[in-house]
């Protein structure tokens, strides 16, 4: 049978980093084709070669329907029969279901005037060869995720793409959703539609691929038939990582308490969790993408308010309702997202690290003392080894580790007990990634308590000295850091 | 059915503006007689016609406050064709057009290809044709205008005033735009996600410059429109009239973020403000008080949908937590 | 050298805009020195500027948290009105000085009570700065045309006019007021924790808030500071004309929105510098009035600041655009050649 796409001696290479090296992929029409591996292995940037939005290195080729060709932009990729459907879906929340299905046709065919019947009865089609049970005549708002995501989909097969990409397609849906979404992907598959499904939920993968393609840091690992391989067998695969951390873990755990979280829930976020911090500890916090980690930590730093359950530092009932008194409670959170949560990177380096902790470069007029802040921030940047070592450059002129350490640099200045890090590595090159590892270590060290959320298993094996794992919202796991395996950890994250 | 047109924004806008015309007919008998009626719809013709030009910018996410300067060199440019030239209204009204046209092409331009926000490129263009205007004028009144444009002026068709025609059907076409054309769905595209817009096809710079357009042309129509009510021109008549079309078009729920707002919206804001208003002049209430019945009405108003849709947010379910 | 160098870079704009000034002072005055370079125009000028300038730096701060107030004038008049209430009242006439600072302090008590309207909105509720002020453009214009019905508030003591009239050794009081205000501005924005924390919620209020900031409270006092601003603005007008009316500096909104811009203050926020604007108030000033004293139709000048505000921001535009291709070029020459 011939491949719809076939993709030979792909790679991609960024300044600095090489994101995808000699990889292949090839799917069938009417296959559901999954690409699997960790964080960081190189999903994402097969996707965006597929969908046009980023150009390969010279040297591979892409095949559709056996013949030679490129994909030059978006507009490109979908007229050759690609469709993605991206986490974000690409939709007009404003505007009805209809018109989101069939508008790109329209556009596409450049008809000046709407005929509504038509588009009705175009999308209403599209809706039933998905088997979606929504209104066309609904404005997509008001509709839930996983509704937002079938019209995503229908999107797509109204024009008529052969082959569609799901990247993620479940992390935003509950279980009878998710059914929901095998049921349509069982439709695609009858209506000859190649469908390639990227996850790292195991049990999902197993329900509906046909085939496994593992990516491990950029590389083609292995392509097998469901058949051939077992659960173990695919973890084994796509976490084998070569890249190892040194293990930093602290057996010796001090009794003093410093974070006491009890039975903290909120409503379509996380419930009933638990957990003690201690003095001088990392807690690891681990879990699928839209597990509630990043959720639940945010209420513990006043961004997300929980509707019940209690938080006490220092055995004491602290109330933190917003940020600000996260940071006078001694609390810092350093976000998943550098460059919009994490740092003003218009702004200079020396700004940002001043920001949580101005009052203490305030002299009694509330004028900021700049010959002090200027040596401290000077002796931060020395410290955590931030290069360039120039304290005026803008946040954004550093590398995305350097900027890390900024942002790290930031919250360790103003001295908080507690330090919340959500994904300390997320972006940043290996070399960096196992520095700011101990610089961790060395905070713990010195008395902060400190919890990291990571979705990298190794990361979280080589830092925590405990670790918890988060699935669907509750606490599903909780070990100490040692003689633990990647295994271990994935089977208490994963629905089974 | 039911249920979801209750919800719409434009049901609410519409029990405000039928309760406040309960309470003004009440307290007096003369709101609801006919001719109280027409002439309240004659004279905030002008406002409306505006108001539905201005739609599709605030629609888009844009603002333009320079409509108050346009209208006045509209006005002016169409009176001094009707005085020295004796021109026939259809001239008069195609010049008229194009010049409101000409500005909003430029308005356009600067705010799509030079990207400077929608505010200050309009306030600049306000600026610059406001300052145009008076120059060219000095400020004076054009009042001898011909007698053939003085009938048309109070012209009627089956009773109803030529003014409240030509903004019915000004209603009409721009309801057409928006929802049947390709260039009306891209202005709620554009305002929705300008990302996404691009990203499925829309030419969002030819839409935008398409948009400041079609807002000077409804000024230029509303000029002519406005001389034939007014039977004169005066170039300084106009100032701060944007704040107020701004102000019918948003209390109609389009927001200045983009992406809301529709035309039954936009009529019902103006006939609030125009029976309000009505209902002031009425009660005799002094007309200082308007301006604070307005100012409140707008702060209330945004204040309500964001408190709305910040409480909405709050209930998103992001995580699907196991029960 | 090299420290001038860096201070070049970092006032590039503030010193290309000096030079403005400077070319636009020096055409000028060649252009009419009899006129232009009298000191009863430049004094003039002095007792001018300030107004714009005091609701430039007051509209500054807004739009530095990428806000907008669109009610500054009436902000500026109402404070105006309330302390001429007061200074026209049979009390003033006869206790002078207890009188004036009562009137000063009704216009304070205007502006803080105005600013927590906009800032309570627009911080606390999240409305949209550019509707709030809207909203409440018309509603503060309402209320101060319903205490002057319309008409005017005269018949201050005669010492109030110091305020807007007077000299100290040779400088109009007015001037020196609005020194004063420029250098509060300039330690409150530029020096101080609160005008750190509103560059850093300009820019960006996400991380600001990610970082412990009160981005709220924040932005409450950027609204009260801008009607401060506006207030002295106010009183320094009403002491001008000796009396108050609602539409005095109402032309001044288009006026100090350009004056902001083009002194370099991104209609983002988060990036702009006080001596910019009061730079840019300056230009706008001579300008005006230059052209004025040459004889040209003040109308004309209204085209001239149009077109320079537009003019600057589309070079502006285009430079940025020359500069960012060169830099992709740049890159591309170097992944080029690795």
């Amino acid at each position: 049978m011939q491949t719809f796409l076939e993709i030979d001696h792909i790679s991609k290479t960024f300044p600095g980093v090489k994101a995808l090296s000699d990889v292949h992929f090839d799917i069938y029409p009417g296959e559901v084709h999954s690409l699997v591996g960790e964080n960081g292995a190189g999903k994402s940037t097969l996707i965006k070669i597929m969908s046009g939005v980023y150009q390969p290195d010279e040297g591979g080729t892409i095949r559709i329907n056996g013949k030679e060709t490129k994909i030059h932009n978006a507009m490109d990729a979908i007229r050759q029969g690609i469709a993605v459907i991206y986490q974000d879906f690409s939709l007009f929340g404003n505007l009805s279901v209809a018109e989101n299905i069939v508008i790109n046709q329209v556009i596409e065919k450049n008809r000046q005037v709407l005929n509504w019947k038509e588009i009705r009865k175009k999308a209403a089609e599209a809706l039933r060869i998905v088997g979606a049970d929504i209104s066309p005549l609904e404005t997509l708002e008001n509709l839930s995720v996983a509704k937002q995501q079938m019209v995503a989909i229908a999107s797509a097969v109204a024009q008529k793409a052969q082959m569609i990409i799901m990247d993620e397609p479940t992390s935003a849906l509950s279980t009878t959703e998710v059914e929901t979404l095998y049921g349509i992907i069982e439709k695609l598959k009858a209506e000859n539609i190649a469908v390639m499904f990227v996850s790292h939920k195991m049990d999902e993968l197993f329900r509906i691929s046909d085939r496994f393609t593992v990516f491990r840091d950029g590389q083609y690992i292995r392509s097998c038939k469901k058949e051939e391989i077992d659960r173990g067998g695919l973890i084994s695969l796509m976490v084998g990582r070569k890249i190892e951390f040194d293990s930093l873990a602290n057996p010796v755990q001090n009794p003093e308490v410093v974070l006491e979280v009890s039975h903290l829930s909120k409503k379509g976020n996380f419930k009933d969790v638990s957990f003690e911090l201690h003095k001088g500890e990392i807690l690891g916090i681990t879990g699928l993408v839209g597990a509630g980690r990043s959720e639940m930590v945010q209420a513990l730093f006043g961004l997300n308010r929980p509707d019940s359950g209690s938080v006490k530092i220092d055995g004491k009932e602290a109330h933190i309702d917003n940020t600000w008194s996260a940071v006078d409670a001694g609390i810092g959170y350093i976000p998943e997202s550098r460059q919009t949560q994490g740092l003003v990177l218009d702004k200079s380096v020396a700004e940002n690290i001043a920001l949580p902790q101005l009052k203490k470069y305030t002299g009694k007029f509330g004028f900021v003392n700049r010959k002090k802040q200027k040596e401290t921030v000077g002796e931060w940047v020395e410290k955590l080894d931030v290069r360039p070592r120039n304290e005026e450059l803008l946040a954004m002129q550093l590398s995305g580790g350097n900027q890390q350490k900024v942002v790290l640099a930031k919250w360790i200045a103003t001295n908080a007990k507690i330090l919340i890090v959500d994904e300390p590595t997320n972006g940043v090159d290996v070399g960096a990634k196992s520095e700011i590892h101990k610089i961790l270590r060395q905070l713990a060290d010195q008395g902060t308590s400190l919890i990291v959320i990571s979705s990298e298993l190794p990361e979280i094996l080589a830092v925590s000295d405990r670790i918890l794992v988060m699935r669907r919202g509750r606490i599903s796991g909780e070990f100490v850091n040692k003689d633990l395996t990647q295994e271990l950890i994935m089977d208490k994250a994963v629905v089974s | 059915m039911v249920k979801s047109l209750v919800k719409k924004r434009e049901f609410t806008i519409f029990m405000i503006v039928v309760v406040i015309a309960v309470v003004i007919a009440i307290s007096n008998s003369v709101f609801l007689r006919p001719d109280n009626i027409i002439d309240v719809l004659k004279s905030n013709s002008v406002i409306g016609i505006m108001a539905l030009g201005m739609l599709p910018v605030l629609i888009s996410g844009g603002i333009d406050v320079s409509v108050s300067s346009t209208i006045a060199l509209c006005a002016v440019i169409s009176g001094k064709l009707l005085t020295i030239s004796g021109a026939n209204l259809f001239v008069v009204l195609i010049v008229s057009i194009a010049v409101g046209a000409a500005v909003g092409l430029a308005n356009g331009l600067i705010i799509s290809k030079l990207k400077i926000s929608p505010i200050v490129a309009t306030l600049g263009t306000m600026s610059i044709v406001l300052g145009a205007v008076l120059y060219w004028t000095n400020g004076e009144w054009i009042t001898n205008l011909p007698e053939d444009f003085k009938s048309f002026g109070t012209a009627t068709v089956a009773g109803i005033p030529i003014q409240v025609i030509i903004f019915i059907a000004l209603i009409a076409v721009t309801a057409l735009i928006l929802k049947y054309t390709l260039v009306g769905r891209g202005v709620y595209a554009i305002g929705g996600s300008t990302s996404s817009a691009v990203r499925v096809g829309y030419n969002v710079d030819k839409i935008q410059t398409l948009i400041y357009v079609f807002t000077g042309m409804t000024v230029g129509l509303a000029a002519v429109v406005h001389t034939s009510i007014v039977q004169q021109v005066d170039p300084n008549t106009f100032t701060g009239l944007e704040m107020d079309v701004i102000a019918c078009v948003v209390i109609g729920g389009a927001s200045t973020m983009g992406g809301s707002g529709s035309v039954t919206g936009t009529v019902l804001g103006v006939l609030l403000m125009a029976i309000m208003k009505n209902g002031l002049i009425l009660a005799r209430i002094p007309t200082y008080w308007q301006d604070i019945v307005v100012g409140l009405i707008i702060v209330f108003a945004v204040s309500i949908d964001v408190l709305n849709r910040n409480r909405e947010q709050e209930k998103l379910v992001r995580v699907d937590v196991e029960e | 050298m090299k420290a001038f160098k860096t201070l070049k870079e970092k006032y590039a704009n503030e010193l290309t805009l000096a030079c403005i000034f400077i070319a636009v002072f020096i055409i000028l005055g060649i252009l009419a020195p009899d006129k232009f370079l009298t000191a009863y125009n430049l004094g003039s000028m002095m007792s001018q500027m300030p107004e714009l300038g005091l609701l430039s730096l007051g509209m500054m701060a807004a739009i530095l948290t990428g806000g907008m107030n669109l009610s500054i004038c009436y902000i500026a008049s109402l404070s105006g009105i309330f302390a001429a209430y007061v200074l026209s009242s049979d009390f003033a006439a006869t206790n002078v000085g207890i009188g004036i600072a009562a009137a000063i302090g009704a216009a304070m008590l205007i502006a803080v009570i105005t600013g927590l309207i906009n800032g309570g909105v627009i911080a606390y509720i999240g409305v949209a700065a550019m509707l709030v002020t809207l909203g409440t453009m018309t509603l503060f214009q309402g209320i101060a045309t319903n205490i002057t019905q319309g008409g005017a508030i005269s018949g201050f003591p005669e010492e109030f006019m110091a305020l807007g009239g007077g000299n100290v050794f040779g400088i109009p009081v007015p001037m020196l007021i609005y020194i004063g205000a420029i250098i509060a501005a300039y330690l409150l924005l530029e020096r101080s924790a609160w005008g750190s924390r509103v560059y850093m919620t300009g820019c960006n209020e996400t991380a600001a808030r990610f970082s412990g900031v009160n981005t709220k409270a924040t932005v409450l006092k950027v609204y009260i500071f801008s009607s401060v601003m506006a207030a002295i603005g106010g009183l320094i007008m009403i002491s001008r004309y000796n009396s108050a009316r609602v539409d005095y500096g109402s032309s001044y909104l288009m006026m100090s929105i350009s004056a902001v811009v083009l002194g370099g203050t991104s209609i983002m926020g988060g990036h702009g510098s006080v001596i910019g604007t009061v730079i840019a108030v300056g230009i706008i000033q001579i300008v005006t009035t230059g052209l004025n004293v040459l004889g040209i139709n003040r109308y004309l000048i209204d085209i001239i600041i149009g077109a320079i505000l537009i003019g600057v921001l589309a070079i502006r535009f285009l430079s940025r655009r020359l500069s960012d291709r060169n830099l992709v070029k740049a890159r591309a020459a170097k992944v080029g050649a690795q």
